[in-house]
């Protein structure tokens, strides 16, 4: 009852002309900020901080968290409409939003996309709002051991992203981890495999080598593939989902929602790990798995809705803790320290009004992001009809000013290009590019936690504790499964 | 009647002229920039932010606040030292800064800095969780001695701070534990919430906000006066930490004209004493105190030889390279081995290439690729210094003894199985093309600017595809140059190259 009284508080707070236009205009940008190749939701924040140093504090958070929350959105636009994935998480969103853009129904993607990021992100918020002072116990209670069987986990969904090329797809991952070991390490400070270069103290950036390894190798093919010579799509035609879809889509919404928001609440695993895993589990429990990867309606829903309530999930170490969960609820925590406010358990009680007009916020900017994501939708699919031979160009010209505008720094535009060439040829032998990405990205989360584990206690660390052995027994189980299945699937058709 | 208007021109232009010199010092003349070596959001960009904000009662002066981050501060301190010392570049700086130049080995660094102002300090504490156990600086001291080594603190990167800071505690109190670094403060506070360890080290701000955590012990010479109740570690009766902190402060680049070091001496006087700066950062805990110079350079000096003598003895810097392996993985001898592995690659892609395999040339020199890249890397791996229980060479090996037999594994496969479905060089040429227009982008970015090769690009790019509408082609170009400047140039303060030519000219 309490938490009605708050809540009621909260939207008190927010309802009013100057903080409802703060969310349209938080979410606006922020759809964009994440349709751009290269402006991630963190960097979406942190080119905002500076703004909102000026604003009263609960403003600047509700302007903040409405870029965060649309940000996510916003990469899947770009994931679906040209294989461009805006943001990280997105690349998952890619896999079947993409397919069915080039069966001509890109109307298909985005609407699924955006209803399920607005239902995954309400499902987190209320999550957020109800139980996170008990989930951040759990939170501060996983093990370093555990933080590397997850990372593991996320890994063995390699195998089902494979399919057939299940070794190339695994090539793929550990070139990733492997990469993702250039620079300082995390743990001793020593600096591994740079060269003696400045440039990769800090390793390859991830927003570049994705920009390039999704955005320019998917040019780069479809100029090969002579793709660009016209071939009009007729706009009227493109269908939208009905709601018989949307209700089809029910269960793996839920289930991907609720996912998203455990996994985002442990500080470091964030929306890619947890899109990853719930695109692996839809599959598995879907009665069409052959579906996925050639345009899942399925697929798309697991993706976005993990994405986007992994936004609830991370603010909840934020908000009761003080501690960020991500790389953009680091950024959050900076801008409430400008304004004076000490992020921790004490804010519940000192500052309310800031707290419930966050969560009163944090819902009203998913209902703004689906009104203007609806009429937005109308206009997003209006980019697969511009004539390709415009379009190729100004992806590249999007690619190296998004790759410039992460650290200013010219090497990033070369390593992005690199990636776009390798990842071309990679793409021409039928190499799988998205376990490159996952191998970025859980590349450090191994590593650091394993070698944690293993100096708090030995190697035998990993099997004694409970929720971790189970980890990796499911690991064990969903890396060997696919694998079988299709060795099996393959003798039966040889001897067919 | 023209000999007497040449002459009041000549008597104008020499007075005003005059009157230049007489007010020769008008600085600044155009915004200060500041130089954050981390992105936004960070303690030192708020001190930034908050430092301009101050100042701006004191002085007409803008500042301009630029987010450099990366490499622990070597790429914007290399930014300042690149630029002219003429005193509109400033950079905030941490102790933390001072560690990561002694670990990278750029000692010039400490001697091209004019160390200019610190503004603050933060003493180090051993911060605890009140629900545990063992809490007290006495409680941690017993359980030591029963853990005998096994003792488990936490906090941020080895080699920084904190990390030295405790390696001085165990120095001081003769305790044996173990340092676990996370990414970050916040996550290593996180883990000692949830009881993975006793103690965590940093500053006394952490504490705030989080009635859970309480500060055990703080190494200053008088108790805080936010913290009362707080013992100080001689008060505990250990000597010889009662000066731990960390500092931030303002620095230039050495060599910046006199009275300009002046005028900055002056602001940072006024900010110093300025009464909102100084309850702002109290509250918090945080001493602020001023030293100018002179004191300022003594404390780096003093601050540089400490790390010096903690990250020999944990082994980041100076590891003598021992055995064989690791004298082949550093300096000459590797820039030779990786010419030899592109040597050899090319030689087998050539082979392949005459070979009647021609037909598998990229699928088959894919794996080689993979597996040459492994063995450069395992070979580098017996570099680093092996003294801990997991190195940083177990995980990347872990990943490269997967990858080779993977690929072992591909390449029996390929000459196993001959039907895979075969790709027409369809538009391979206009594909290097691009590639090779892009090089060209990006080398005309670095010497005539973004918009110009931009534009040039864009044109060209849809030229090559085969459009031909020229109206469209420059609206496009033009439209993309104006979104980029405003969206990108204006709005979010990204700077866009100008270009080094451009630059020489104006």
């Amino acid at each position: 009852m309490e938490i009605l009284t708050n809540m009621a508080q909260g939207f008190s707070f927010v309802l009013g002309w100057q903080p409802l236009l703060f969310i349209v205009l938080g979410v606006i940008m922020g759809i964009l900020a994440g349709a751009m190749p290269g402006l991630s939701p963190s960097m979406g924040v942190a080119l905002l901080v500076p703004f909102t140093y000026a604003m009263s504090p609960t403003l600047a958070l509700i302007l903040l968290v409405s870029i965060y929350i649309a940000a996510n959105y916003g990469g899947s636009i770009t994931a679906v409409t040209i294989n461009a994935p805006g943001t990280p998480s997105a690349v998952v969103t890619s896999f079947d939003g993409y397919p069915l853009t080039k069966q001509n129904k890109p109307g298909m993607g985005l609407g699924v996309s955006l209803v399920s990021s607005t239902i995954g992100g309400f499902i987190g918020t209320i999550i957020l709002i109800l139980f996170s002072v008990q989930l951040a116990k759990i939170a501060v209670k996983f093990h370093p051991a555990e933080y590397f069987a997850l990372a593991i986990f996320g890994l063995t969904t390699v195998a089902t992203l494979g399919g057939r090329n299940w070794v190339k797809a695994f090539i793929a991952a550990m070139f990733g981890l492997l990469i993702n070991t250039i620079g300082i390490d995390p743990i001793s400070g020593v600096s591994r495999f740079t060269f003696g270069s400045v440039h990769l103290y800090d390793g390859f950036s991830l927003i570049p080598a994705l920009i390039g390894l999704f955005a320019l190798s998917e040019v780069f093919k479809q100029i090969d593939e002579q793709n660009f010579k016209s071939k009009k799509i007729e706009l009227e035609k493109t269908k939208w989902p009905t709601i018989l879809d949307y209700w089809k889509l029910k269960l793996t919404i839920i289930r991907s929602s609720i996912m998203g928001t455990l996994i985002g609440i442990f500080p470091g695993a964030g929306a890619t790990i947890a899109s990853f895993i719930a695109y692996d589990v839809a599959k598995r429990s879907s009665k069409e798995p052959e579906k996925f990867g050639h345009g899942s309606l399925e697929g798309v829903a697991a993706a976005e809705a993990a994405n986007s309530s992994s936004v609830g999930g991370a603010l909840v170490p934020l908000l009761t803790l003080g501690i960020p969960g991500s790389a953009s609820t680091a950024v959050l925590i900076g801008a409430l320290m400008i304004h004076d406010l000490t992020p921790g358990p004490q804010l519940f009680n000192n500052n309310p009004e800031i707290i419930y007009g966050l969560f009163a916020s944090l819902l009203i900017a998913n209902l703004v992001m689906l009104i203007l994501g609806l009429f937005g939708s109308r206009l997003w699919v209006k980019v697969t009809a511009v004539p390709k031979k415009i379009l190729y160009p100004m992806i590249f010209a999007v690619s190296i000013i998004g790759s410039f505008a992460v650290r200013y720094s010219f090497f990033d535009i070369a390593a992005c290009l690199g990636f776009g060439v390798f990842g071309w040829i990679l793409r021409r032998h039928n190499y799988p590019v998205a376990p490159i990405v996952l191998g970025i990205v859980l590349g450090n989360i191994a590593e650091t936690n394993f070698r944690r584990a293993v100096m708090m206690g030995d190697y035998t660390i990993f099997f004694t504790r409970p929720v971790s052995l189970i980890l990796l027994v499911l690991a064990l189980v969903s890396f060997a499964w696919p694998i079988l299945r299709n060795s099996m699937s393959n003798k039966k058709r040889l001897q067919n | 009647m023209k000999k007497t208007l040449i002459i009041l021109l000549l008597t104008i232009v020499f007075f005003t002229s005059c009157k230049k010199t007489d007010e020769e010092f008008s600085f600044p003349k155009k915004p200060i920039t500041i130089i954050v070596y981390t992105g936004p959001g960070g303690l030192i960009d708020i001190t930034a932010r908050k430092f301009a904000d101050v100042a701006s009662k004191y002085t007409e002066a803008t500042f301009v606040i630029e987010n450099k981050p990366g490499s622990g501060g070597i790429v914007a301190m290399k930014r300042l030292l690149q630029l002219p010392a003429d005193g509109y570049t400033l950079f905030a700086c941490t102790k933390s800064n001072v560690s990561k130049i002694v670990s990278s080995g750029g000692e010039a660094y400490i001697e091209g800095i004019d160390w200019t102002a610190m503004m603050m300090a933060d003493p180090e504490c051993v911060i605890t969780y009140k629900k545990q156990k063992i809490n007290s600086w006495k409680d941690i001291l017993a359980d030591a001695k029963v853990k005998n080594g096994d003792q488990i603190w936490l906090g941020p990167a080895n080699g920084g701070l904190d990390h030295v800071t405790a390696l001085k505690i165990w120095d001081e109190t003769g305790i044996k534990a173990k340092w676990i670094p996370y990414k970050s403060g916040g996550k290593a506070r996180a883990a000692l919430l949830g009881e993975q360890g006793v103690a965590y080290v940093g500053n006394p701000r952490e504490v705030l906000g989080n009635d859970d955590l309480m500060i055990a012990a703080v190494s200053s010479a008088k108790r805080l006066v936010q913290f009362p109740d707080v013992p100080t570690f001689s008060e505990l009766g250990i000597t010889g930490l009662d000066n731990e902190f960390m500092w931030r402060g303002f620095v230039l680049k050495k060599g910046t004209p006199p009275d300009i070091r002046e005028w900055f001496d002056e602001l940072f006087t006024n900010v110093n004493n300025d009464a909102e700066w100084r309850e702002y950062w109290e509250r918090g805990g945080i001493d602020v105190i001023y030293k100018s110079s002179e004191e300022f350079t003594k404390i780096v000096h003093k601050d540089k030889e400490q790390f010096t003598h903690y990250l020999q003895k944990i082994g980041i810097i100076n590891t003598e390279a021992t055995n064989f392996m690791a004298k082949i993985a550093t300096g000459k001898a590797l820039k030779f081995l990786v010419i030899l592995f592109v040597i050899i690659f090319l030689i087998i892609g050539f082979a392949v290439n005459r070979s009647p395999k021609r037909k598998y040339l990229v699928r088959i020199m894919l794996p080689i690729f993979f597996i040459m890249l492994s063995i450069i890397f395992f070979i580098i791996s017996f570099s680093f210094p092996d003294n801990e229980k997991v190195g940083p060479s177990v995980v990347p090996r872990l990943w490269i003894f997967i990858l080779i037999p993977l690929n072992i594994y591909l390449m029996f496969d390929i000459f196993r199985q001959k039907k895979e479905i075969e790709h027409k060089d369809e538009n391979k040429k206009i594909v290097f093309g691009f590639i090779g227009l892009l090089i060209l982008y990006l080398i005309s970015i670095f010497y005539i600017g973004y918009f110009i090769s931009t534009f040039i690009f864009i044109f060209a790019g849809i030229y090559i595809l085969g459009y031909r509408k020229y109206l469209t082609m420059l609206i496009i170009s033009f439209g993309w140059l104006l979104f980029s400047y405003l969206i990108f140039y204006k709005l979010l303060y990204v700077p866009l190259p100008v270009g080094k030519l451009i630059e020489m000219f104006f």
